[in-house]
């Protein structure tokens, strides 16, 4: 069974579509990432999960039953606002405590579950103070305790990590994944980080302008990226236009680019004569073989070197772990067949 | 001299204008609510010759100013809480609800305040005579206190509506906070400062307010400001009227403290960014 369906969801305010034809399944237990620029629907969509917009057409369905019109405070899901959204007059304690009194669980029961909680959240030595008087990172912390302590069907994250410095960033991240795992919970996660995504996720869900884009590990997410916009967002990506030459040895494809002529293995042979096709700059060797490509910029980023090469009619990024050269040097690159893919969309 | 002086010259200047101002008036209220009928307080002289409570004495006892008090602290206070009651359901939807024209609504409630106060109580109280409301005085009076005072509690609860974080109630209703629930956990902090500003100046509105009280009122209804009005009539007695306008400012004074403490302190923990 699967945790929470999401069939043909589409979301317009008023004219404007922010949310299209969206289908997906989470299984229980998984930790599935939205990802996807400023303004491409992540929030619309956590909140229509969470009830508290309706949708303009479709079901979401929690653990087999249709919840669509089931409004947000009677939802099995926990939501952890980016703003935290603590109630400021009220302590740590209180706040943990507050959804479990709405739901009437007798007192016992409330201090076991906020203190379990709160142990597992390094937030004990804070239970009596008030939310101004926290850290971020603590504020961050009780916020999702606040969600934890309901032991949630769904537990929903929007952006929660936006507003930590980096090195916290790493450490909640952490902590947010241990606990999901420990308590068993379905988790969706909204980033627009792509690095937090990959790190986190069970399965990404790459969302651009309202509509689904590419779902999949991380891993072929970020191989095997399907979309020219897929391969452009995760991660450094040389994208090109090129025509299908021919089959060079079975399952080994000529294609020639502004930038030179590739060859790919493919399974199967491409679709018509032009293509789109890509490859990432920390694949390419820098040999005696191979293109021939003149730098034209060379950024040395600490355990990896950026050179920004043109050969031909075309300009591409190369990573090269050790490399001496400069600005103007002549180099020969090499990508290896089975490191090229080519994209679905038309060129 | 430099600028800072400057500063500090003007800052000086500008705290004994207030003093003088807010001094002089009351002191003068003062001394002349204590000169003694034996002995009149003439001109030549620079403090009254014999000075005794024997004014408030003879006000407490001998006027209606027993009545008038408990006239005027019991409308007050009920003023105050109809105001705040027929203001807040505006304010909600002016704070909250998006709608077209919402501006124009806000600055139209404002607008009763650029009438001089006495043209509202003629042709308020002709009014309340044709709807036939003037039967009831008392009732008649608090109505027209509670409405005259709308601008004000509709500004003041519409921006402390505009206070009300929503993600805050939406957290409360993801909680699975009912909507009384979401009312104390989510409105009700950050409305309280604006409830208690709204209660104190409607309060003191009403006890100040004269000329519907007169209209209305007379001559079965005396609040202390028709009280003093009349002190200030044909029997005009300076020193009568003095303890008068000193029993009518003094919890006003009081009052307007409270409503500076509340305003300043509005509730510290609201304001910080997160949270
Ligand atoms: N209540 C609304 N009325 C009209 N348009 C809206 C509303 N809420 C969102 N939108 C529009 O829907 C689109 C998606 O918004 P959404 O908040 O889901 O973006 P997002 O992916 O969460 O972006 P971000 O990463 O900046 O938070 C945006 O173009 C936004 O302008
Ligand atoms: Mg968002």
């Amino acid at each position: 069974m699967t945790a929470i369906r999401i069939q043909g969801l589409t979301k317009t305010f008023d004219g404007f579509t922010a949310l299209s034809d969206i289908d997906l399944d989470v299984a229980p237990g998984e930790f599935v990432t939205l990802l996807g620029p400023s303004g491409c629907g992540k929030t619309t969509l956590l909140k229509v999960i969470s009830g508290f917009l309706e949708p303009t057409e479709g079901k979401i369905f929690i653990e087999g039953s249709d919840v669509t019109a089931i409004p947000p405070e009677r939802r099995d899901t926990a939501l952890c606002f980016q703003s935290y959204a603590l109630f400021p007059h009220l302590t740590v304690r209180q706040n943990l405590e507050f959804g479990l009194r709405q739901k009437k669980l007798p007192r016992s029961d409330r201090d076991e579950r906020v203190k379990d909680v709160s142990q597992k959240l390094d937030l004990a030595a804070q239970m009596d103070k008030l939310p101004n008087q926290l850290s971020g990172g603590q504020q961050q912390r009780v916020s999702l305790g606040r969600a934890l302590v309901m032991r949630p069907k769904v537990i929903l994250f929007d952006e929660p990590l936006s507003n930590l410095d980096a090195k916290l960033r790493d450490q909640v991240r952490i902590e947010i994944r241990r606990i999901q795992r420990d308590y068993g919970l379905t988790a969706i996660y909204v980033t627009h980080d792509q690095s937090e995504a990959l790190a986190m996720s069970d399965r990404v869900v790459l969302l651009n302008s309202g509509r689904i884009e590419q779902v999949d590990t991380p891993e072929t997410l970020y191989h095997r990226p399907r979309t020219r916009f897929a391969a452009d967002f995760i991660g450094n990506s040389n994208v090109f236009t090129g025509q299908v030459l021919g089959e060079d040895s079975p399952g080994r494809w000529n294609i020639e680019t502004p930038a030179g002529i590739f060859t790919c293995a493919l399974e199967d042979a491409p679709h018509g004569k032009e293509v789109a096709l890509c490859w990432r700059p920390e694949h390419a060797v820098i040999g005696e073989t191979g293109i021939e490509a003149r730098v034209l910029n060379r950024a040395f980023q600490g355990h990896f070197t950026d050179l920004a090469c043109a050969a031909g009619n075309g300009e591409f990024r190369v990573q090269a772990l050790e490399t001496t050269a400069r600005e103007g040097d002549v180099i020969r690159i090499h990508v290896p067949p089975d490191r090229i893919r080519l994209l679905e969309d038309r060129p | 001299m430099t600028r800072e002086q400057l500063n500090k010259a003007l800052l000086i200047l500008l705290l004994v204008i207030c003093t003088i101002w807010l001094v002089i008036p009351f002191g003068m209220a003062i001394l002349w609510s204590l000169v003694d009928p034996s002995e009149p307080w003439t001109a030549d002289r620079l403090l009254p010759p014999a000075m005794s409570f024997w004014r408030w004495r003879d006000m407490w006892e001998n006027s209606s100013l027993q009545v008038a008090m408990a006239t005027s602290y019991t409308l007050a206070p009920l003023a105050a809480l109809l105001s705040l009651a027929l203001a807040t359901p505006t304010a909600y939807a002016l704070g909250r609800i998006a709608f077209p024209g919402r501006e124009l609504a806000k600055l139209l409630c404002l607008l009763p305040l650029v009438v001089p106060g006495f043209v509202t109580a003629i042709f308020f109280t002709s009014l309340l005579f044709q709807l036939g409301l003037h039967t009831w005085r008392f009732g008649a009076i608090l109505f027209a206190h509670a409405v005259l005072a709308l601008p004000y509690a509709i500004r003041i609860m519409t921006v402390s509506f505009e206070q009300v974080r929503q993600d805050h109630i939406d957290a409360a209703r993801d909680l699975g906070a009912t909507p009384l629930a979401r009312f104390r956990v989510a409105f009700l902090p950050a409305l309280r400062p604006g409830i208690f500003a709204t209660l104190l100046i409607v309060f003191i509105q009403s006890i100040e307010e004269f000329a519907i009280a007169f209209i209305l009122g007379s001559p079965d209804v005396v609040t202390i400001p028709t009280l003093l009005f009349s002190a200030l009539g044909q029997d005009y007695v300076r020193p009568n009227a003095a303890v008068l306008s000193l029993i009518l400012v003094v919890p006003n004074v009081i009052l307007m403290l409270i409503l500076e403490r509340l305003l300043k302190s509005a509730n510290p923990t609201l304001a910080s960014g997160k949270g």
